[in-house]
């Protein structure tokens, strides 16, 4: 008798695991029962204002068109790269999710993971001509269109007028004059530069700018095709001795010590002048006692390169290769960069829109409208390096520029590393 | 009917094994195999490259940084960990402190039961380099020459994060000695100080015989610990500035998730499980070497 007990305990549990085994397959729910389409939608925003700017617009949009339900999901940013690459590899993707452009977006398109959307940008001109060009380019890799740019980022000086005002200083337009207004107002006791560089990535973001300074264009297009790579212009450690001039002069000590958010908060708290700033992080700015004023990254007098580029990018949405209902997806995506939704984008969440027209007087402040015409003005936007390049460079860039902000390293050796992880990722590439 | 029976329990373990085959074994052998290709999550295809991603490995010098400081790891926590919890615990089990025993075990037990993500937090800021405590009460008592960027220094970062774990840890190996010394007989001791021993020979020569088994269980933990130790690093310094405090298990991530090298980071894995089993086949040999005692 106790063995009958047993043997069916068992059993009670082999069919636990068993079922508890098949329930993975059985709960895929992206097939719509009916005719009632569901579509899975993932992006990176679980906080505000963007969570509940998506959440409106996903009810706009299921209000028009009943017969499709949107499912959303939403990942913080690091836990987002990582699940992303995750679903990506299984049967079972989502429908629409977001992505960076430039390398993280080739990325998924070199693994047929991502839809054309060619045909979609063709067909319907009235939507796709309202797209600011630069940030389209980001989602095209070899001549197709593989995304859609929702809202572009761009990496700018902003400074203090306030504190310019006071010692009579001038946004500086080369980068002896900003070597020359960071050394009046380290004189007067400020520190010219917030710099907070622990994550890495910050510095990334002056080097991105710097060799766009002094390489020259097109061996910075060559060394990003990551087949042919290879990182051996002087321009690269002459950008390098830039970054370590402005460490010398311009920024505050320890700046590996410090995070990124030291530097803005350094900044809105009146002590340092002048902040290398993100334009996405305009609706961060708490209620600041001073004018704010923004300039472009200074040109580099001898630079071989573009002066007038700026480090930035879009970001926007892809659509799965394995997804069985495109075209719902794809109007999903129209309906979200039509100038409607776009103008709410700049208004709600202060995020310049991938929308034309779509910053204008009544929905945004001052700095915003500047930020944008700088922006349109340089009219080229260049990806991050950590986003635009192998992922292999981009770190062996954060991780010794790091070294080299310490004193540790000279910037030829920092850029032996490069090209030996270049030389590795072109090995790959092939 | 006892032919029956053989293989009755078979049955009642088959659940349990089951589940850890599964969940276990299967992983950790998949895990060796995945380390001889080359493949990430994004590409369809896995190249099988024999014993490459070792070779790289062995030619890493990030890969060497990850194990020196895990080496680091292991003899700071060896020396502070068991040594000091045992000193600690001796002190605490005294005559003249037994008083505020409970208050002061309390005390000291405390940061074990904190989350390491709201501790490694909290040594941010103890460690920052413009408003940091540590670096205020330097200045403080006249020291300033010894204020710096504990975690933006290459020199210092790792050793500021083994620091942070010492702190967590100790007053849970104390802990552990303490119940064993609660455990000496009592007459030992007396004996002992009939025979005019002070406290220190007492400690050197009770104390520390009594709570051997003890302080094998706490080296083989601290040990263990020490090779896969990834939060306190990861949260704290992510490893920086460049490559300095990487830690094995951080650098796998960073492999693994950062660069998308899946295969190389499983040869780390692999690494690192081979460290971990001759720990514990030490372990196991030295146990059973304590059993005949």
């Amino acid at each position: 008798m106790r063995k009958v007990v047993g043997m069916i305990a068992c059993i009670f549990v082999f069919a636990f695991i068993l079922t508890g085994c098949s329930g993975f397959t059985s709960s895929s729910g992206s097939s719509g029962d009916g005719d009632k389409i569901t579509l899975k939608f993932m992006h990176r925003w679980p906080k505000e204002p963007e969570k509940s700017y998506l959440d409106k617009v996903v009810k706009e949009f299921e209000k028009k068109n009943p017969n499709i339900k949107i499912q959303t999901e939403a990942v913080l940013n690091d836990s987002y790269k990582e699940k992303i690459r995750v679903l990506l590899g299984t049967n079972h993707p989502p429908d629409i999710f977001f992505s960076w452009s430039g390398e993280f977006a080739h990325n998924i398109v070199r693994g047929n993971k991502a839809l054309d959307l060619t045909s979609y940008y063709n067909k319907d001109k009235t939507w796709s001509d309202k797209i600011i060009e630069p940030t389209m380019e980001s989602y095209r890799f070899d001549g197709k269109m593989y995304g859609v740019p929702w809202m572009m980022d761009a990496k700018l000086f902003f400074y203090n007028k306030d504190i310019f005002n006071k010692l009579g200083l001038k946004p500086p337009k080369t980068f002896k004059q900003l070597i020359a207004v960071s050394k009046k107002l380290k004189d007067k006791g400020y520190t010219p530069i917030a710099f907070g560089n622990k994550e890495g990535w910050p510095a990334g973001h002056y080097i991105g700018t710097l060799n766009r300074r002094t390489v020259p264009a097109d061996v910075i297009k060559k060394d990003h095709i990551r087949s042919q790579g290879t990182f051996d212009d002087p321009g690269y450690i002459k950008a390098l001795e830039k970054l370590q001039k402005l460490n010398d002069v311009a920024f505050n000590k320890n700046s590996n010590a410090l995070k990124y958010d030291f530097s803005r908060q350094a900044f809105t708290s009146g002590k340092a002048a002048m902040d290398y700033m993100e334009t996405i992080e305009i609706g961060d700015l708490p209620d600041i006692g001073f004018e704010l004023g923004t300039f472009n990254f200074p040109a580099v007098e001898d630079g071989k390169g573009d002066q007038k580029i700026i480090s930035g990018a879009p970001e926007g949405f892809m659509i799965s290769s394995k997804t069985k209902h495109p075209d719902a997806a794809m109007k999903f995506l129209e309906f979200l960069t039509n100038k409607e939704n776009g103008k709410k984008l700049v208004k709600d969440v202060k995020y310049l829109s991938s929308v034309k027209n779509t910053v204008t007087k009544d929905n945004s402040t001052p700095i915003m409208r500047k930020a944008q015409q700088e922006i349109l003005h340089a009219n080229k936007l260049a990806p991050w390096i950590d986003t635009g390049l192998d992922i292999r460079i981009a770190d062996a860039y954060m991780k010794d520029m790091q070294k080299m902000l310490n004193g540790e390293m000279a910037p030829k050796d920092v850029m032996k590393d490069v090209q030996k992880e270049a030389k590795r990722v072109r090995v790959s590439a092939k | 009917m006892t032919s029956h029976r053989k293989w009755l329990p078979f049955v009642y373990l088959a659940p349990v094994l089951v589940i850890l085959v599964l969940f276990v074994y299967y992983p950790i052998f998949s895990n060796v195999y995945y380390s001889f290709f080359d493949w990430g999550s994004f590409s369809n295809t896995m190249h099988f490259t024999g014993l490459s991603n070792f070779i790289n490995l062995f030619k890493d010098s990030v890969f060497f940084t990850a194990l020196k400081n895990n080496i680091y790891y292991a003899i700071i926590s060896e020396i502070i960990l068991v040594g000091g919890g045992l000193v600690l615990a001796a002190i605490l089990e005294d005559k003249l402190v037994r008083r505020y025993a409970t208050f002061l075990r309390t005390i000291y037990f405390l940061p074990v039961l904190i989350s390491i993500t709201v501790i490694a937090l909290l040594f941010e800021f103890f460690y920052n380099p413009q408003t940091g405590l540590l670096n205020k009460l330097l200045e403080s008592i006249g020291l300033d020459g010894l204020t710096r960027a504990w975690l933006g220094n290459g020199d210092t970062a790792i050793f500021a994060v083994i620091a942070m774990s010492q702190w967590q840890s100790l007053g849970y190996v104390a802990m552990l000695f303490i119940i064993s010394i609660q455990k000496i007989p009592s007459e030992l001791y007396e004996a002992a100080r009939i025979d005019g021993a002070g406290k220190v020979k007492q400690f050197f020569h009770i104390t520390v015989p009594q709570v051997k088994e003890m302080a094998f269980v706490a080296t083989i933990m601290t040990l263990t610990q020490a090779f896969t130790v990834f939060n306190e690093p990861y949260i704290l310094t992510g490893g920086g500035p460049g490559h300095s405090s990487e830690v094995l298990t951080t650098y796998l991530y960073h492999s693994a998730f950062n660069e998308d090298a899946m295969g190389y980071a499983s040869a780390i894995a692999t690494v690192i499980l081979a460290i971990t089993l001759i720990i514990s086949v030490v372990q196991l040999k030295v146990f059973r070497s304590g059993e005949g005692d």
